[in-house]
């Protein structure tokens, strides 16, 4: 009979995260699961509205990245109707999805992050915040905020507004982009590169501080997977999936998002709304799934791809293999990821931006319904997102599958938070650092909790320890 | 609920989730000039976006964000009215239910063994429903999500003890100002504009589409007669089900028009 220390908002609340730890007889840490109780039954209510409304309707399950179910969705529309999108159009939605990785990335960074690496992780609560940091770091700290702005804005440049923007369509882009436009952003790409390039500078200097998070903040091996090109350059918007091992070896090569089903399983938690995929190669049907965890997101994209395409990004990427001594294991590594992917999203925009064709007036292709079942999957900021429609011949949604981000990241953070609990928890008491290490292993993966939610503020947690009996030792909560 | 404090004390500002997909709490996070220009003349009490610091309250404006959808929420919402001297809901689904509200069409018990195997887990309620409908709000700002302007506009108003002065016309007024084209008149792409709150600057019309609706309705919307005009342009009873219900379907106005054309449903046909 294992002991149980919970760790939860306060049992089964919509849109809270839920720690639980189990220890054994004697009283180490034996297993650890993160849960998620967010519920809000999209993929239900989708069922019966035409595929024409997917964009808008399933941008709406998150606030903080909703580009990418614009452009999941969007792409599965293409896919049914038959189309290929005029070449302006990608190149927009590409543009948008840089932007939105820059923006997500930057809060990640900036305002959640690095008041824990900079102010540490033992300092003031009420000071351990954007707000804190903007005391401590002005400088640093306006510079984070006017980077996230400037992703924000270029996605309202390019689909008419910040959050839920009206301009990511089934067929292309709602609306050409004007030449005033390109201008804009170009003049602003310059300050948003050099901001993410010094961020990079700041980090690397202090990660050697950070030894202990670094070897215990879900370090261990899993396999990675990410969207790459042809050619292995790291990808965002179109390419296949690719997967690499804990060492490198590539596993998975070239297979299209229509096939997932061939790699991946999902195996649904009696105890948690979200559902954690895994890879089917690896796990005996029946079998626990976790032989079968893959990590997706900035880390796993560095790992699987053989280049960012890019001259400042593949300088960055060599430091970062060098530091972690190949494939980066260690989840702590997705903060340094992040920033190397804002700086390689600066210099992939800048290439889009100076494209002459990138103010074509050609943006949108139009048809019907000409299949019935599709696929469409791109690099959503925390890792790859599918979106799975089965359309009748009216283009009526009759099954909707969504695969997110934060829900194939589940059985890796399951292990961080084992992980983190066995090097800081001792006995049958909660050590008062905990809350936040365990909050901040988990941030690392900045997991999207509305597909999830308190994402990216305090994380309102109660750890529960549990007797053999069931009966409660000790709790320790924050709402 | 009187907040009494020093004089000298700032006013304190307080912001909760509920269910929502935070895009509209990030509305206040993006007012980033404006909201370091706010953080002056108030004291962030309860703002999980950008602080992990909770100070307990009471607060002198609270605004919230989400729709109730468990039993524990609808409790948690009847604190933080005792908590808050102004309640004010932000965006479609604390004002309206928001896009989860669909599931108030549909059986709860089906839906969940749809989605998760386990569902004797979930403890939801069956229907999800505006903050208003739980306890009294002093001000609802609509949007899917909100508009940052109206938002300091409100929050500004509450502080200078004034109502907000939010126009509660439709976007086709919008549209006029901005010098849009009217794209129903002009293309034929039905437009939920001439029935819905102008707010967000009528974005989509400007950029070749229709609204669809997340301001909610305006005041005293003629569903009927933009009804009529849709069919004219070929949409039939679903497709006006599925204009009505949006973002804010279970807003009354949309709500009832959403019904009648339900009810109109004879054979389901195809849908623009
Ligand atoms: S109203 Fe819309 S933008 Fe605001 S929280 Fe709800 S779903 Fe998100
Ligand atoms: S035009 Fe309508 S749907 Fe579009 S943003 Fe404005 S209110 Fe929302």
């Amino acid at each position: 009979m294992h002991d149980l220390v919970v760790i939860d908002p306060v049992t089964r609340i919509e849109g809270h995260a839920k720690i639980t730890i189990a220890l054994d007889d004697a009283g180490e840490v034996a297993d650890a699961r993160f849960h998620v109780t967010e519920f809000r039954g999209f993929e239900e209510f989708c069922r019966g509205r035409p595929v024409w409304e997917m964009p808008s309707l399933t941008a709406r399950t998150c606030g903080i990245c909703p580009v990418s179910h614009l452009l999941a969705s969007a792409k599965t529309g293409d896919a049914i109707m038959g189309v290929q999108i005029p070449p302006t159009a990608v190149k927009l939605r590409r543009i948008a999805n840089l932007g939105q990785i820059i923006q997500s990335h930057a809060l990640s960074f900036f305002h959640l992050s690095a008041p824990d690496l900079l102010l540490g992780m033992d300092s003031d609560p009420a000071a351990r915040n954007v707000f804190g940091l903007m005391a401590s770091e002005p400088e640093l700290a306006r510079r984070g905020i006017r980077l996230r702005s400037f992703g924000q804005s270029v996605i309202e440049a390019i689909a008419g507004r910040k959050v839920h923007s009206p301009g990511i369509v089934p067929g292309g882009i709602a609306s050409p982009m004007t030449p005033e436009t390109r201008d804009r952003l170009r003049e602003n790409l310059a300050e948003a590169r050099e901001t993410a390039g010094d961020a990079l500078v700041l980090f690397t200097g202090m990660l050697d501080r950070f030894d202990r998070e670094v070897r215990a903040f879900g370090s261990f091996p899993s396999l990675h997977m990410g969207l790459a090109n042809d050619a292995g350059t790291w990808e965002h918007y179109d390419g296949h999936l690719r997967i690499v091992d804990a060492d490198g070896a590539v596993v998975v090569e070239g297979v299209v998002a229509d096939d997932y089903r061939t790699i991946l399983g999902e195996a649904g938690r009696h105890d948690s709304y979200l559902k954690s995929p895994y890879f089917k190669p690896r796990v005996t049907p029946g079998d626990d799934p976790a032989a079968g965890t893959y990590r997706v997101g900035p880390l796993a994209r560095l790992n699987v791809c053989t280049t960012m395409g890019v001259p400042a990004g593949d300088a960055a990427l060599a430091e970062f293999r060098e530091r972690a001594g190949g494939v980066a294991n260690s989840s702590f590594f997705y903060h340094y990821a992040r920033l190397i992917e804002i700086l390689s999203a600066t210099e992939h925009m800048q290439r889009l931006l100076d494209d002459p064709e990138i103010t074509d007036q050609k943006v949108r292709a139009t048809a019907g319904i000409n299949r019935r079942q599709a696929v469409g999957a791109s690099e959503a900021p925390r890792g790859t997102l599918f979106h799975e429609y089965t359309v009748d011949g009216n283009g009526i949604l009759t099954d909707v599958n969504m695969i997110i981000a934060t829900g194939q990241n589940n059985l890796a953070m399951n292990a961080t938070v084992l992980q983190i609990a066995r090097e800081w928890i001792e006995g049958p008491s909660i050590p008062e650092g905990i809350l936040n290490r365990v909050e901040a292993g988990i941030r690392a993966f900045d997991p999207c909790l509305s597909c999830s939610t308190h994402a990216i503020g305090q994380m309102p947690l109660v750890i529960d320890l549990v007797g053999p009996d069931g009966e409660t030792l000790c709790r320790v909560r924050r709402d | 609920m009187a907040v009494q404090s020093p004089l000298t004390r700032k006013p304190t500002l307080a912001v909760f989730k509920f269910a929502s997909c935070d895009g509209c709490q990030l509305s206040l996070l993006d007012a980033e000039d404006e909201l370091l220009a706010v953080a002056e003349v108030v004291d962030i009490a309860n703002f999980l976006e950008a602080s992990r610091e909770v100070r307990p309250g009471p607060y002198d404006v609270t605004l919230v964000e989400g729709s109730i959808t468990t039993p524990h929420d609808a409790a948690r919402i009847r604190r933080v009215r005792e908590e808050s001297k102004f309640l004010v809901t932000i965006g479609a689904c604390a004002t309206a239910g928001g896009i989860q509200a669909l599931r108030n069409w549909k059986d709860v018990n089906e839906f969940t063994a749809f989605v998760y195997a386990n569902s004797e887990y979930i403890e939801t309620l069956d229907r999800s429903t505006p903050v208003s409908f739980h306890v009294p709000v002093d001000f609802e700002l609509r949007g899917c999500p909100i508009s940052k302007t109206q938002l300091l506009e409100v929050v500004t108003a509450f502080l200078q003890g004034r109502r907000p002065n939010i126009p509660t016309y439709s976007v086709c007024v919008e549209c006029k100002h901005r010098g849009t084209t009217c794209v129903m008149v002009a293309h034929g792409t039905p437009c939920l504009g001439p029935v819905t709150q102008a707010g967000c600057g009528a974005i989509c019309p400007a950029y070749n589409r229709g609204c669809y609706g997340c301001f909610g309705p305006m005041e005293e919307p003629n569903t009927a007669a933009l009804s009529a005009w849709w069919k004219s342009l070929g949409v039939d009873d679903r497709g006006l089900v599925d204009a009505y219900r949006g973002f804010n379907a279970w807003a009354a106005a949309f709500r009832e028009a959403s019904d009648r054309h339900e009810a109109a449903i004879t054979v389901r046909g195809a849908s623009a």
